[in-house]
């Protein structure tokens, strides 16, 4: 599995169209402050509750936390689906409230869980169009965002298949094909290795892995808490609309902060405990168990 | 413990929230043809009257009073439009330039007015002393078939699904750029995309609906155990015969041309 | 006594190819069978076979022979069926009938179709609340229940048909660390206290590993491994089958692969 800054990619000729290359022009990526934000819902739910985050550009962040604990609410507020009753959002130090929805998409690109509240077109690859399209993308700029989504997510074969025949897995990939194609410099993915077989989880670890290389902000919602160790190099747990924990996996996984993840109805993952059972340290990966044994004993 | 727990059991108290809930839906029936065909002005006083008086008793005067305010832009066009534009009328309130109000206007409109809101509030009163659950028992302990029974429950529990489901696929086609905030002719490109995945949604739910149902030995044949019995007491029986018995002589003599 | 599959071939109707193209399987009473395979192998086409619901109910053609406890299961009709074999799928919402007001009756739903005398739908149902684990939910209503609580109020429902055999496809897929938990430990509960045999799809390899005796894999309508749970987990075809084996299978696996000698801490630790 690859993980952020352990395989260094060289990068093709600039301009070649390899999928996943770097492309030509990469839109500036903003930096995301959430500012003491809360919400609660008109009939007086409190989903969040003071949270405050400083999201740099680039960054890869994972969010966990029961369902119920605001994860969803909170990532709603980046894109303006949401706005909060309390508080601000900025990107890149300005308001996002006047700003519409649609002209956020083209920032903050949000691939939800459910691949079926959005799939309407006839095939595949008209329902990839859909979003670039809104975003006033066409011709020749269209069918390669096109081609190119449908290779990072593997689905060249189905090009012109039609959505609902697709297994529920790929329909999921299809979704995130077609949020990819948006090309946005935020990447927001919500749950997008729930129902997924181990084929369909190593595309999502590579299609986050190619986007971090990018230099685009890779922002996802997960329960498994192997993908958020590999993958991410930020974890923010939550719980009942607050941020319980915010840091590395080393950290937010160590055993220091297992009192608070059970807290919050979550588990570290196995490499974790593990390397806690053993006095190896922070272990969050197996990578990290393997090489702190390797390290030998003074490390213990 | 074989006891059945008290909130299934427990029938809903108050007048007439306690009444037999097919009683009163023939008790609606009833006061909807009286608002129609006892003459003049009689029926709708007479359907208002008794409306009001058994929402004030059962206390569901503000839900009656809320649905009256909901009523009002419909009640106020049917006005306005009998008042400047009866055919035939011949008697000026006024004279507002080219507009004439006319008095029989005015009698016809608050008449039609009067009917429209008899009728429509003995429907209301119904909706709002009676749950749907209690209404579906009480149909499938007369004999309304189960498949009958499961359309309405599930139809009206799929109402408030169905707009959440809707909002959800409104938010993943705004967050890929399609403008709901914009031009209008912008937003217009927005039925397929919102109404597609509300439709296939349902559709492709069907099927697995069907499964769990066929699960739950949906389709056993049979009479079907009732766990949820309202009360079917003799003042309730009395009261359902003797408006089956209104409603049909109301009719008979409405048809023999006895009443104007 | 056994739900058996032999020599089972199924085409979905209208299909072209057969989702379903040899498969052998036992599931016996007071038994755990995991079933795993990568997306679009048959898993959820086995789900449906087992339980009698293919082709009675979704049609289709299905040639080999299905066998619940002896008797054939198209010579079943679809409430004989559920009463020998209860089905739970993915999605908790769309598994309530929405015609009930508390969870209940949502329970006593499949009793009182059966037409069962009230007393004795009101015992299934506190029994099935209670092997399940919810009595608290009891009064709730069932539209408001979270993903975890739903599937648990579903499973609760199913329960109250007292099925010899379960077959359940993906019931964590859509819940949350605690849900899953919770789902896993009740099914185990209830293998042991009722003594049901069950069929268990997942891709969530660890909740096997925890509670399933035996695991089938399948690879393109056909059964590509079986045996018993933990061998199977640790097998490395598992892999290019598309299925993730275990947490604890794969940390051994890297540890051993990068040459680091193996010890009895370690493997106590990796547990």
């Amino acid at each position: 599995m690859t993980s952020p800054g352990s395989n260094p990619r060289v990068p093709p000729a600039p301009g070649s169209n390899v999928p996943g290359s770097i492309p030509r022009v990469l839109p500036h990526v903003p930096s995301i402050e959430v500012e003491a934000v809360s919400f609660a819902y008109p009939e007086g739910t409190r989903a969040l509750t003071d949270v405050s985050l400083r999201i740099e550009p680039g960054e890869t962040l994972a969010i966990v936390g029961q369902n119920g604990s605001g994860k969803s609410t909170l990532v709603r507020h980046l894109n303006g689906l949401l706005r909060p009753t309390g508080g601000r959002v900025l990107l890149d130090g300005a308001d996002v409230r006047p700003v519409h929805v649609a002209h956020l998409a083209a920032r903050v690109g949000l691939a939800f869980q459910n691949p079926d509240r959005q799939l309407f077109a006839g095939h595949v690859s008209a329902e990839i169009e859909f979003g670039p399209r809104n975003l006033g993308i066409r011709g020749a700029e269209l069918a390669e965002r096109v081609a190119l989504a449908l290779a990072a997510v593997g689905l060249e074969s189905v090009a012109t298949a039609n959505p609902y025949d697709l297994g529920y897995s790929r329909r999921k990939l299809l979704a995130l094909a077609s949020v990819l194609a948006m090309r946005t410099p935020v990447l927001i993915l919500d749950e997008p290795t729930t129902g997924q077989d181990a084929r369909g989880v190593a595309r999502v670890q590579d299609v986050v892995a190619r986007a971090a290389a990018e230099g685009r902000t890779v922002i996802a919602i997960s329960h498994d808490m192997r993908f958020v160790a590999e993958c991410f190099r930020r974890v923010v747990v939550m719980r009942a609309g607050r941020v319980a924990l915010d840091g590395p996996p080393s950290a937010v996984f160590a055993e220091a902060a297992w009192p608070e993840l059970r807290a919050s109805y979550l588990e570290p993952p196995l490499p974790a405990v593990a390397g806690a059972r053993l006095g190896l340290g922070a272990t969050p990966t197996g990578g990290a168990v393997v090489a702190a044994l390797a390290a030998g004993p003074r490390n213990r | 413990m074989t006891r059945l727990p008290d909130y299934v059991v427990r029938r809903p108290s108050g007048f007439y929230r306690s009444t037999n809930p097919g009683t009163k839906l023939v008790v609606a029936a009833l006061e909807v043809l009286a608002a129609f065909l006892l003459p003049g002005w009689i029926g709708p006083a007479v359907v208002l009257a008794a409306v009001l008086a058994t929402a004030a008793v059962a206390r569901r005067l503000r839900g009656l009073a809320t649905f009256g305010l909901a009523a009002s832009p419909i009640v106020g066009s049917i006005l306005l439009v009998n008042l400047f534009l009866l055919p035939g009328a011949s008697d000026p309130i006024a004279r507002l330039g080219p507009l004439a109000p006319t008095w029989s206007g005015l009698w016809f409109g608050l008449q039609t007015v009067a009917r429209l809101l008899a009728f429509s509030s003995a429907i209301a009163l119904v909706y709002l002393t009676t749950t749907v659950d209690d209404l579906l028992a009480d149909l499938s302990r007369r004999g309304l078939g189960r498949r009958a029974i499961f359309v309405v429950g599930a139809a009206v529990q799929m109402v408030p699904l169905t707009i959440e489901r809707a909002g959800e696929i409104l938010d993943a086609q705004r967050a890929r750029g399609m403008d709901t905030e914009g031009r209008i002719w912008r937003r217009a490109r927005g039925v397929l995309p919102l109404a597609g995945p509300v439709v296939f949604g349902a559709l492709t739910e069907v099927e697995e609906r069907t499964m769990a149902l066929e699960a739950r030995a949906f389709s056993a044949p049979g009479r079907k155990t009732l766990l949820r019995v309202p009360r079917n007491g003799r003042i309730d029986r009395f009261l359902l015969w003797a408006a089956l018995l209104a409603l049909v002589a109301l009719v008979g003599i409405r048809v023999a041309g006895r009443l104007g | 006594m056994a739900i058996e599959l032999s020599a089972v071939r199924y085409r979905y109707a209208g299909a072209s190819v057969f989702a379903l193209r040899s498969i052998d399987l036992r599931l016996e009473p007071g038994r755990v069978v995991g079933v795993v395979g990568a997306n679009e192998a048959g898993k959820s086409t086995v789900c449906l076979v087992a339980a009698g619901l293919a082709p009675g109910v979704v049609g289709g053609l299905l040639e080999g022979s299905v066998r619940i406890d002896g008797v054939e299961t198209a010579t079943l009709r679809p409430h004989e069926l559920a009463q020998r074999c209860g089905l739970l799928f993915q999605n908790a919402a769309t598994q309530l009938s929405n015609t009930t007001a508390t969870v209940f009756e949502e329970v006593g739903f499949g009793p009182c179709n059966l037409g069962l005398p009230v007393a004795e739908v009101g015992d299934r149902a506190w029994w099935a609340l209670g092997t399940v684990g919810i009595e608290k939910l009891a009064p709730r209503d069932p539209a408001r229940l979270s993903g975890g609580e739903g599937q648990l109020v579903a499973l609760a429902a199913v329960l109250a048909l007292r099925p010899k055999y379960l077959v359940l496809d993906e019931p964590t897929s859509e819940l949350d660390p605690a849900g899953t938990s919770l789902v896993a430990e009740a099914l185990g509960r209830v293998a042991r206290e009722t003594g049901a045999g069950i069929l268990l799809v997942e891709h969530k390899t660890d909740v096997l590993a925890r509670i399933a005796d035996e695991v089938v894999v399948l690879e393109r309508g056909a059964v590509a491994l079986a045996g018993a749970a933990a061998p199977t987990l640790a097998d490395p075809r598992l892999a290019e089958l598309g299925v993730e084996p275990p947490a604890a299978v794969k940390l051994e696996r890297m540890v051993r692969e990068a040459g680091i000698e193996w010890s009895a801490a370690l493997a106590e630790a990796i547990r």
